[in-house]
């Protein structure tokens, strides 16, 4: 029945397993589906792949699944869900088997795709324009007014200038019979174009002989010609206009992408904080002053971009933003306002609206909507209103599907219905075509339901001539995910990537990740965004924090191990709990039924003692390990695309070790844990220390790091040489450990331990990167490197906190010092040393974050009231 | 009549201000009934950036910034304005209010009035429609009743109802309480009438401006007394907008200066910024409406 002859028979296995699941998953239904046509054989696009895939046995097949996967996850592809959970970071499975296309469905979708933009173009410039699509009749105004995205400042009756859509995303299925169906637009920020490439730079790599062979389109050169559109737009006279991608930063989802997309195309990447409008223009903070920025590429919604003239709330746009663009200071991509034709319920009236605005019938239709804002229309919902999903068109991202409400949801719905019919669109439910996707574990091929993503761009030619003559170019290939129709991309667990086959063999691009444009030179470093450099800071005092807690915590659960349980009155317990800053648990009453050395008792301390300790591992122990973690890495994701891949991939190497931590039962499992945080840290900054270019942006790193360094050592040395309840040898050793010194003590003093040479090598050995002199020294430097604000001959205020701190140090009586072990004048001039040691360092990061880093209180709004 | 019209908003900080944006909607427009003379915006600091624009409405938009440090912002309006009598709907205007209401449902297609009157009867920021408000209005909007007739009823209804009270409320208070606690400014009451009509479906626009007020007899009229002043105006298919002031009860005529006018008060806010830095701020307004005669203008030019 199959030519399924040129395939080994572990392929023919899994077809014709797949033949059966596909009665599975759609039983008494003869849909259409991918992969087999209606008489059971391969379709043409399918048989090279397969055949290329043939040639791999089962073994390699699944080394090549997990490659990909590994390759992957260590890229940290992923669309991050919210903030300070990484627990829910979900990372997708990439299918193997990508979704193929043949040459003559990808003419028949493009040639629809490039009419849908052109479409969505001329409906976005008559709605802020001429808006004859309302005074003629065609669109009620409350459909268009009750949009959350339609901008009444854009509204304007001056020409545009140039088209408001650069870049558009459509969601496309195929349904049950074969026919494609859209099932709605993405046209602010579309996502997912840099996912796409991901992908497929990952398939290439996983499978490079399959991705070689195969005659598919490549997808380099749309992301080349994007960063031409984005380039033309600016109106500035300069060669290398400043493009800069603005987020809402690493809280919010398709952050990654962000980040990816900004590396890859050589854009700043900012959130609202970092640009200032000022003389009309709109620049960015940086390190060495503001920067005039010429094109935004805004990932942020319609509403929320600017706080003076669109939601005041806004903490995340920008004041002026819009006047700085109606005055030609500055483009947008796309253009504010662009977010009305995302409105569901335009799909209701998509025919004649093309029809009369660009004579021309719909090529691919859109899925059936309803708007209940017209009578008949909503006559046709009320006679089985449980036939639809509905949508409110004032909260457009929520599905609401009746057959999911309760008896009385359902009558609350109809009457809204009826009370507020222009708020709702009814859409049809969908059937879609079967897709074959490879489940690696099960070595069988599933039959699934596949949503599609295609990416269109203006030609970057044409987009300062005429708008009838503008044409989009669509991306061959895009960003499949599997899940039933109008699944969200975020709500799905596999992706796939798009293979458009071409009739001839492709030329391989082999510059994928090629630079574009020319290099500006930038050595100086000053053009660094201050959030940037401020959450450099706070990477290097977490991740320094993160460091010496794991070592610490590491050596007390080595000690507790060790110690002797019936000795409690002598352990190091309750000092190491001090510098951990937690609780000693309190000890139970000693009465005249419970003997001290009452073996129960004992079990109890122990088991309180342990239960103490492994609560730091424990996802939301405040000052545990995965919250200090989860700070480190925040940190570490705004500054994403300033960290080579390699550092980077330790992250990713961290955050799995963290995503176990809180099951960790045992203190052994969690020694074990421990180190391996503390090999990951050293691997994280010393790639820092060796990738990063020595500038502004390091140098903060680094006095992050070593402010948080110098701080803790101090604090050590105050609990073991002053404070300690038990001080002594075993608590000397501790310190030792901590600070990772054990073996150059040992190496340079070839003794036991003694305070006055722990002193020696902790506090004034410069030559000890983990002494206070040493680190003293290093900070005056870096401080003195950093960027001076102002022409002050006068030393700024944290150079002369280090100062203060290192004159203390200079100036202390060694010969005191020395008696620590037998004098109490000697401990008294230690304590007061470090106390003035402590006292300058701790305002050290106020006075840096107040000279360096934008501290743009939020902007405060300012209405009057009407008497 | 013909008036001055000078508008003084001030804003002291308790702590400098490093950069505003602003947007004010103070030049009043030209209308058939009103003729604007010389509006112009002092600005003090001096503003690095003006310009301005005319908004969806209609409404002249002064956009400004301020660079340089300041610890406090003065905007004045100066204006002279000429205004005549308003037009009232002819007598025998006897539609009713109710087949008012059944003529905008169905009718798509008519002229600008109603395709601007569309979406002004759509929930804005400050005001959604609500049964409770529906109920409200049905003391005046009884079926039936001609439309003219119904809408001054109940532009008196607000006025026996509510107490004028500028304690009351904030610039935020919902159109919701202001009907449970029966108080209030003008800018409620407009919100409120506006909120009513709406919800019966009625389009009702709110219109900011001014009013000349008198002093108590036999005495002088103080400087900075007047104030601003919103009032709504209330589509009508196939006349035009009749404006009411519920806080007065009365039908606005030539001692009302309009400004501008909008789906609510965030619409034509006049004076808004966001601005880093400022602290805390204090708000002082002054308004003045001063009648010039004959004589005064010759005194003028």
């Amino acid at each position: 029945m199959t030519d399924f002859s040129l395939l080994n028979s572990d392929m023919q296995q899994r077809l014709l397993a797949y033949i059966e699941s596909r009665q599975a998953f759609a039983p008494n239904t003869h849909g259409f589906d991918e992969l087999l046509n209606a008489s059971g054989k391969i379709r043409a696009q399918w048989q090279p792949v397969l055949e290329e895939l043939s040639k791999l046995d089962r073994e390699a097949l699944r080394s090549r699944c997990e490659e990909a996967q590994n390759l992957l996850h260590e890229n940290g592809v992923t669309f991050n869900t919210y903030e300070d959970d990484p627990g829910q970071l979900r990372s997708w499975q990439l299918d193997s088997l990508p979704y193929v296309l043949s040459t003559e469905d990808w003419e028949h979708l493009e040639r629809g795709l490039m009419q849908r933009s052109r479409l969505l173009e001329a409906i976005a410039e008559d709605l802020y324009g001429p808006r004859t699509l309302i005074s003629g009749g065609l669109l009620p105004a409350e459909l268009i007014h009750t949009f959350p995205s339609y901008l009444l400042p854009v509204v304007s009756d001056q020409p545009l200038r140039r088209p408001m859509l650069i870049l558009h995303g459509t969601d496309v299925i195929r349904n049950a019979s074969g026919e494609w169906e859209v099932l709605c637009d993405w046209t602010q920020s579309p996502s997912g174009a840099g996912y796409a490439l991901e992908n497929r730079i990952t398939l290439a790599r996983a499978f490079p002989n399959q991705y070689r062979e195969a005659p598919l389109k490549r997808l380099a050169g749309f992301l080349q010609a994007q960063h031409r559109a984005l380039a033309a737009l600016s109106t500035s006279q300069r060669d290398q206009p400043n493009i800069v991608l603005l987020s809402p930063g690493p809280g919010s989802p398709g952050y990654f992408e962000h980040a990816w997309l900004a590396n890859y195309m050589n854009f700043s990447l900012v959130e609202g904080a970092d640009l200032v409008v000022r003389d009309g223009q709109v620049a960015m903070r940086t390190l060495g002053g503001l920067r005039q920025v010429d094109v935004i590429v805004r990932h942020i919604n319609d509403p929320w971009c600017d706080p003076l003239e669109l939601r005041g709330d806004s903490l995340l746009g920008v004041p002026g933003l819009m006047q700085a663009a109606r005055d030609g200071e500055v483009e947008i991509a796309n253009a504010l306002g662009t977010g009305i034709l995302e409105n569901p319920a335009l799909a209701a009236y998509l025919d004649e609206i093309c029809q009369q605005l660009l004579g021309e019938p719909l090529i691919i239709k859109h899925r059936t909507t309803l708007w209940a804002g017209n009578d008949e229309q909503l006559a046709e919902i009320l006679t089985s209103p449980e036939e639809w999903l509905f949508r409110d068109i004032t909260e457009p991202a929520k599905v609401i599907r009746p057959e999911k409400l309760d008896d009385g949801e359902l009558l609350e719905l109809l009457d809204k219905l009826q009370e507020t019919p222009w708020r709702f669109v009814a859409q049809a439910k969908l059937k879609a075509a079967t897709s074959p996707t490879y489940n690696t574990r099960t070595d069988t091929f599933e039959a699934r339901n596949v949503n599609l993503r295609f990416f269109s761009l203006i030609e970057p030619d044409h987009l300062f001539i005429e708008s009838a003559d503008r044409r989009y170019r669509i991306m061959p290939g895009g960003l499949a995910w599997v899940g039933e129709p109008g699944t969200l991309l975020m709500e799905s667990r596999t992706v796939k990537d798009i293979w458009v086959m071409a009739p001839v063999p492709q030329p391989h691009i082999s510059m994928l990740r090629q630079a574009n444009g020319p290099i500006v030179m930038t050595r100086d470093g000053t053009d660094l965004a201050c959030r940037v450099a401020d959450s450099l800071f706070w990477m290097g005092r977490y991740g320094e924090r993160l460091d010496i807690r794991s070592r610490l915590l590491r050596e007390t659960l080595g000690r507790f191990l060790q110690e002797d349980q019936s000795a409690e009155e002598s352990g190091l317990l309750p000092d190491l709990f001090t510098a951990l800053e937690i609780q000693f648990p309190d000890l139970p009453e000693v009465d005249e039924v419970t003997d001290v050395d009452d073996p129960l008792r004992h079990k109890q301390l122990y088991l309180s003692y342990r239960n103490r300790l492994l609560e730091l591992f424990e996802e939301n122990h405040p000052d545990g390990m995965p919250w200090l973690f989860n700070h480190f890495l925040r940190n570490c994701r705004s500054v994403r695309d300033h960290l080579g891949d390699d550092a980077w991939r330790t992250v990713n190497n961290l955050r799995q070790r963290f995503n176990d931590m809180p099951r960790t039962q045992g203190i052994i499992v969690g020694q074990r844990q421990l180190e391996g945080v503390v090999t990951h840290l050293a691997a994280f900054f010393g790639l820092c220390n060796e990738t990063m270019p020595h500038h502004y942006g390091w140098r903060f790193l680094d006095i992050g790091r070593f402010i948080e360094r110098v701080l803790c050592t101090l604090e050590l040395l105050k609990l073991a040489l002053l404070t300690a309840r038990q001080p002594g040898i075993p608590l000397f050793e501790v310190v030792l450990a901590t600070t990772d010194n054990f073996t150059v003590y040992r190496r340079r003093y070839r003794s036991q331990l003694h305070p006055s040479a722990i002193l020696d090598l902790l506090l004034f050995d410069e030559t000890n990167p983990r002494s206070v002199g040493y680190i003293l020294k290093r900070l005056e430097r870096q401080i003195q490197r950093l960027p001076q604000p102002t022409n002050s001959p006068y030393r700024n205020l944290e150079s002369r906190l280090v100062i203060q701190a290192t004159s203390a140090l200079h100036l202390v009586d060694i010969d005191t010092l020395s008696q620590i072990e037998t004098s109490a004048e000697s401990r008294e001039v230690l304590s007061e040393l470090l106390d003035q040691l402590i006292q300058p360092l701790s305002e050290l990061t106020n006075a840096i974050s107040h000279s360096h880093f934008s501290h743009v209180e939020a902007p405060v709004q300012l209405v009057t009231m009407q008497s | 009549m013909k008036y001055h019209l000078r508008h003084t908003t001030r804003y002291d900080y308790s702590s400098d201000v490093t950069l505003s944006h602003n947007e004010a909607r103070l030049l009043p427009r030209d209308l058939p009934w009103q003729q604007v003379v010389d509006a112009e915006l002092t600005i003090d600091p001096q503003p690095i950036r003006l310009r301005e624009r005319l908004d969806f409405f209609g409404n002249r938009v002064s956009y400004f910034t301020i660079q340089e440090l300041h610890s406090s912002l003065e905007v004045t309006l100066n204006s002279k304005i000429t205004t005549l009598p308003r037009q009232l709907p002819p007598k025998n205007l006897n539609i009713s209010w109710n087949d008012a209401v059944e003529v905008i449902k169905s009718d798509r297609s008519v002229g600008n009035l109603l395709q601007d009157a569309r979406l002004m009867m759509l929930d804005s920021d400050f005001i959604r429609s609500h049964p409770a408000l529906a109920e409200y209005a049905g003391t005046a909007f009884r079926k039936g009743r001609p439309i003219v007739e119904a809408i001054q009823a109940f532009n008196q209804q607000i006025f026996t109802d509510f107490t004028y009270d500028p304690e009351h409320t904030t610039i935020a208070t919902p159109v919701l309480d202001v009907l449970n606690s029966r108080r209030g400014v003008c800018q409620d009451f407009a919100h409120l009438a506006i909120g009513c009509l709406r919800s019966i479906g009625l389009p009702a626009r709110y219109v900011s401006g001014y009013m000349e007020t008198l002093p108590p007899p036999g005495q002088q009229k103080l400087q900075g007394a007047d104030a601003t002043h919103a009032w709504l105006a209330v589509g009508i298919p196939g006349w035009g907008w009749l404006e009411i002031d519920p806080t007065n009860g009365t039908l606005p005529d030539e001692r009302y200066l309009t400004l501008g006018w909008g789906r609510d008060f965030a619409d034509v806010t006049p004076l808004k910024g966001v601005m880093n830095g400022g602290g805390k701020d204090l708000l002082s307004v002054a308004v003045d409406v001063t009648p010039l005669s004959d004589k005064h203008l010759l005194e003028l030019f």
